[in-house]
């Protein structure tokens, strides 16, 4: 299946040159030091980079949260102004959505993919590099609005026409319309080099129906973004231009209909909700049956649900616009296509329940937070089927209610599983584990803190209180439950401090000796990941494994014997990879970072001077150039050892007669 | 009382499947929570959804709880189900390492009934719900009333004798007749507010451009609260409205009332706030009558309409219901009417400099000038037809 490609010979320099000869300039050699980490197109290093930077903007999404919650705390509260409030609220919900639980899911997606597939790097490693630094920038511009006259106020979704320069004359918005057009070119590019990657590099013998799950909902979610992100740059580029050019797509007064709007953000916006929870879904579909000691339970049920999610999530957009002025035909044909949405996502739930039923159950604490997205997940996903039923949905939109609900899901449910996948795949990619007791702590602070939170919302929200109002009465009756939920807030803060002590204390340990070196496959694992050692040498795979099954890795391990018992027959940690061959690899850039930096600038011109624009457009252009004429690697890269037996035959196990291995492919070049 | 009761049953049940699934370490909390829900129940605010009083609110809330319980059910089923694995299929310590629990691929019929049983559930969901979607969107056969939202209030506006022009225009209060199915037709004069009177019906979006038919009623006479919930920028939290229901009698009498223009006050200190208003308020506001070089619209401000104020002491609160009138003794409430013309932006958060909102005093208008507009104010009308409780 996989694409097995001769490298032409030109791509090593006879000659000796540290630069290929069409090339307008040398590529960087593999430095160290941050030079490794700028100029990288590893996909490890890239997702530990979109890891790293979704984590920082984590922790500033979450200080938004704070100042909300402190000035919710009391009745008419003063800790920030209406202003500062409407900044604040929709810079929460724009960094969670686009600079947090995206990218961490991108960097799971960069880092896991190509190691569950049995590949070496993605398919265009450049474009890769291109994508992280375009979400990198894309955030530090969508948060230059701080500094530059205040946020964005219109809220994370934009509701025209509040979101013109009449009623937002401030550069806020711009901010947020242009800065989440660089953010979403970060994860089409992304979208489109992870298609093409799982599509062809599988190793051989993984076919479609073979490949882990966590794979597939990451294959589903980048068909979602590749259709839903046009959507929204459409719908931006409309903004922008009636903000930036004064055109009239949102102007009443020109005979616009803002309902326009809303239809192109739901349109992204719901595929949105699956592109955040699928890659969890996906990452407890791989911690479930390796803690519960039993494969997942119908395999194909749940890849076809998540399919099937993923198809029906675009038939569902107008359930946010119950109250807009649909009419009932619109809002009962979107009512009952909302609710048999939540069929294929009950069977998910349920299939993962029978996984672990009969099981073994090991209480690691990444299956203690994939268990808390089973059950915090189920309350969001019943709560959304309440509001399906459009005439109650009208009592409970915009309110409390509704913010409750997509925390569970998206809290309760994507974080859980990012949290579940971070604990559980740290030892592939640091090499030693994050501490069980400390992340036990992190786990049970974490799980009270949310609950305590989100958990009245659902009271207060029932009770009537409003969404989005930067105060409420003391005549309203939600005093207390406000302040439960503030404090809940604040024990979600100690829970991610410990998170936080967790893993300097692991890492600091490791450095010092005291935290072990895991071994290849320190969980008794499933998938091909586990098959090479802990951390992932930088080419991955010494040979390309051939698959035979799902969950190959584990029938390496578990046979059955003569009366059709599954025994050990192997250990995981023996039979994995050695790391220790040294095959091309694609060389570092300075074209990705480049071309990623001529885009704010071109952005920022947007807004102030058309100059900076033309210095960005310069830098934009003179990357592409660059990019192209680059000369196709670096000899020196990659490999310590460039010597002459760098063919396919060098690269098979050792001891092997062949049957297993086949050919080692040489990685892209990007 | 009967859905107060409800509530603190639906949260208790919420506890208690947090408890479920955190198993026995989170009993502490659950506790709290219990008695949290306890006090919380007798703490409910003037807006209340759970309390359905009109019949569009009832209706809403009889599928609502429907929904709920069925959401509840399932909730107890998979949290029990996840209890169950948790307890009985935990590794022991003497557990054998290498010693594999029976390795199930999967199961055709239970994954085929799992998928099965959902489907009915939500079928019959569904059966449910649409009609309700026609009902609750069809016509009443009481009055008709324009309903305008914009940055931060509401007009209402009511075409008397059905002649195509608006006879009363009022803010803030809607007043209708008790028992009858009152039509509204909401549109914005900005941007999208969304009119919210929770007790009598679920919300409806303003878009400006679009009209968008809805309907209110109540049983009984009484003041009903709500707000805006669709976010219209800077003061979103401060845009409230009332329903005034009123018997027959007194929406007949309010009606006949409403139609009366505005005199010249005749004491001193009332001509002197009549020619101050004539001064410094009458490019946004109307009295009718006497000054309505604004009731067509004015470029003061981007929605183009300030408060109508002939009948402003036949209300009950003012800039955007955020404030009271009157004080519970009866008597006008004088400090906070001053204290808003003085400086209306320090008071609720508003972007004058942008035509959003009213403009400050501070500088303009001298202590006595305000006294004297504030007296001239209290001669427009009034008292309401009923008072809050």
């Amino acid at each position: 299946m996989a694409i097995t490609e001769e490298r032409p010979e030109i791509l090593e320099l006879e000659s000796g040159d540290t630069s290929f000869s069409t090339g307008a300039f040398a590529r960087p050699t593999n430095a160290s030091g941050w030079r490794a980490w700028f100029f990288t197109v590893d996909h490890k290093k890239i997702g530990i980079m979109y890891g790293a930077v979704a984590m920082f903007w984590f922790l500033w999404g979450g200080i938004e949260a704070l100042l909300i919650r402190a000035q919710l705390f009391t009745p008419n509260g003063t800790v920030l102004t209406a202003e500062q409030y409407n900044q604040i609220f929709t810079m929460h919900g724009t960094t969670m959505v686009f600079l947090v639980i995206m990218p961490l899911a991108a960097a799971f997606a960069n880092y896991i993919v190509p190691l569950q597939i049995g590949a070496r790097d993605v398919a265009f490693p450049r474009m890769n590099a291109l994508g992280l630094w375009l979400f990198v920038f894309g955030g530090i511009f969508l948060n230059l609005s701080w500094f530059l006259g205040g946020g964005p106020d219109g809220g994370w979704f934009a509701y025209a026409p509040n979101t013109g320069v009449t009623f937002s004359p401030g550069a806020g918005m711009d901010f947020y319309a242009l800065g989440l057009q660089i953010a979403g070119i970060a994860s089409l590019v992304g979208a489109i080099n992870l298609i093409v990657t799982v599509l062809n590099m599988r190793a051989p013998g993984m076919t479609m129906l073979r490949m882990p799950v966590f794979t597939w909902m990451i294959l589903v979610v980048q068909f979602l973004l590749l259709f839903a992100l046009p959507v929204i740059t459409v719908a931006l580029i409309l903004l922008s231009f009636d903000r930036t050019f004064d055109a009239n797509f949102f102007n009443v007064a020109m005979g616009a209909d803002p309902l326009l709007w809303q239809h192109l953000f739901w349109i992204f916006g719901h595929p949105e909700v699956y592109i955040l929870i699928l890659p969890s879904f996906g990452i407890v579909s791989e911690t479930l049956p390796v803690f519960s000691r039993k494969p997942l339970f119908g395999y194909s049920v749940i890849v076809i649900s998540g399919a099937a999610i993923g198809f029906m999530g675009w038939g569902v957009w107008a359930h946010h616009m119950f109250v807009s002025g649909l009419g009932p035909v619109g809002v009962a044909a979107f009512s009952a296509t909302t609710m048999f949405i939540a069929v294929p996502t009950g069977v998910k739930i349920l299939n993962w329940i029978a996984t672990m039923w009969g099981g073994n159950l090991r209480f690691t604490v990444p299956m203690m937070f994939s268990i808390s997205l089973v059950s915090m997940f189920t309350i969001g996903g019943l709560s959304g089927v309440m509001h399906s039923v459009a005439p109650a949905d009208t009592q409970q939109t915009d309110t409390y209610f509704i913010v409750a609900h997509f925390h569970y899901v998206l809290f309760g449910g994507a974080l859980m599983g990012l949290f579940a996948g971070m604990y559980y795949w740290w030892p592939k990619a640091f090499g030693y584990r994050l501490s069980e007791s400390l992340g036990k702590w992190h786990f049970w602070i974490l799980l009270v803190g949310f609950n305590m939170t989100f958990g009245p919302m659902h009271i207060v929200g029932l009770q009537g209180m409003a969404r989005r109002h930067s105060r409420y009465g003391p005549e309203d009756g939600f005093d207390f439950w406000n302040a439960v939920v503030s404090i809940g807030a604040f024990v979600i803060l100690i829970g991610m401090i410990v998170f936080a002590v967790n893993i300097v204390r692991s890492w600091l340990g490791y450095k010092a000796g005291t935290v072990p070196q895991e071994p290849a496959d320190p969980w008794d694992a499933r998938t091909l990941e586990w098959a090479i050692p802990s951390p992932t040498p930088e080419h991955n795979f010494d040979y390309v494994p051939v698959v035979t099954d799902i969950d190959d890795f584990w029938h390496k391990k578990y046979q059955p014997d003569e009366n059709g018992k599954l025994r050990k027959v192997a250990d995981g940690n023996e039979i994995a990879q050695k790391g220790d061959q040294h095959p091309h690899l694609p060389s570092p850039s300075y074209w990705p970072i480049v071309l990623a930096a001529g885009l704010p600038l071109i952005a920022l011109g947007l807004i102030y001077n058309l100059w900076v624009s033309g210095i960005g457009l310069v830098l934009l252009l003179g990357a592409m150039f660059g990019w192209s004429l680059e000369p196709a690697t670096d000899p020196n890269a990659g490999h310590d050892d460039h010597g002459d037996d760098h063919g396919p035959d060098a690269n098979t196990p050792d001891g092997d007669e062949g049957g297993d291995a086949e050919v080692a492919e040489e990685a892209p070049v990007g | 009382m009967n859905a107060r009761i409800n509530k603190s049953t639906n949260s208790t049940t919420r506890a208690g499947r947090t408890r479920h699934s955190l198993i026995g370490q989170l009993t502490r909390l659950s506790g709290l929570l219990l008695t949290a829900a306890a006090l919380a129940s007798c703490a409910t605010g003037r807006i209340d959804p759970t309390d359905p009083v009109g019949e569009n609110a009832k209706q809403i809330d009889g599928i609502m709880r429907m929904s709920g319980y069925l959401a509840t059910a399932v909730g107890i089923f998979v949290a029990v189900a996840v209890v169950l694995v948790i307890v009985k299929f935990r590794e022991r310590p003497g557990d054998d390492p290498d010693e594999l629990p029976e390795q199930i691929h999967g199961n055709k019929k239970a994954e085929l009934t799992w998928t099965l049983i959902p489907v009915v559930m939500l079928v019959f969901l569904a059966v449910v719900t649409i009609p309700g979607v026609f009902d609750l969107s069809s016509k009443g056969d009481g009055p008709t009333i324009k309903v305008e939202g914009q940055q931060w209030w509401w007009q209402f506006s009511y075409d008397v004798d059905q002649d195509g022009t608006d006879d009363i225009v009022t803010a803030n209060e809607i007043v209708i007749p008790v028992g009858e199915e009152v039509n509204l037709e909401i549109q914005s004069n900005d941007v999208i507010h969304s009119f919210w009177i929770p007790q009598l019906n679920g919300k409806k979006d303003a878009v400006p451009g679009r009209v968008h038919h809805w309907r209110i009623s109540s049983p009984v006479p009484g003041i009903f609260y709500g707000e805006c919930t669709e976010f219209c920028g800077l003061s979103h939290a401060n845009m409230q409205m009332r329903a005034v229901v009123l018997t027959d009698e007194d929406y007949n009498n309010w009606v006949q009332e409403q139609l009366v223009s505005a005199t010249t006050p005749t004491a001193s200190a009332a001509k002197r706030g009549y020619d101050l208003f004539g001064r410094h308020c009458v490019s946004c506001h109307v009295v009718n009558g006497l000054y309505e070089s604004a009731a067509g619209g004015n470029a003061n401000l981007t929605s183009g309409y300030a408060p109508n104020l002939t009948h402003l002491m036949t209300r009950t609160s003012f800039a955007g219901a955020l404030f009271e009138l009157y004080k519970d003794d009866g008597s006008v409430n004088v400090a906070d009417l001053k204290e808003w013309i003085r400086n209306a932006p320090g008071q609720k958060p508003a972007r004058p400099e942008n035509r959003q909102g009213m403009i400050s005093f501070a500088e303009t208008l001298s202590d006595s000038e305000l006294d004297d507009l504030v007296t001239y104010l209290m001669t427009l009308g009034g008292p309401p037809p009923l008072m809050p409780s």
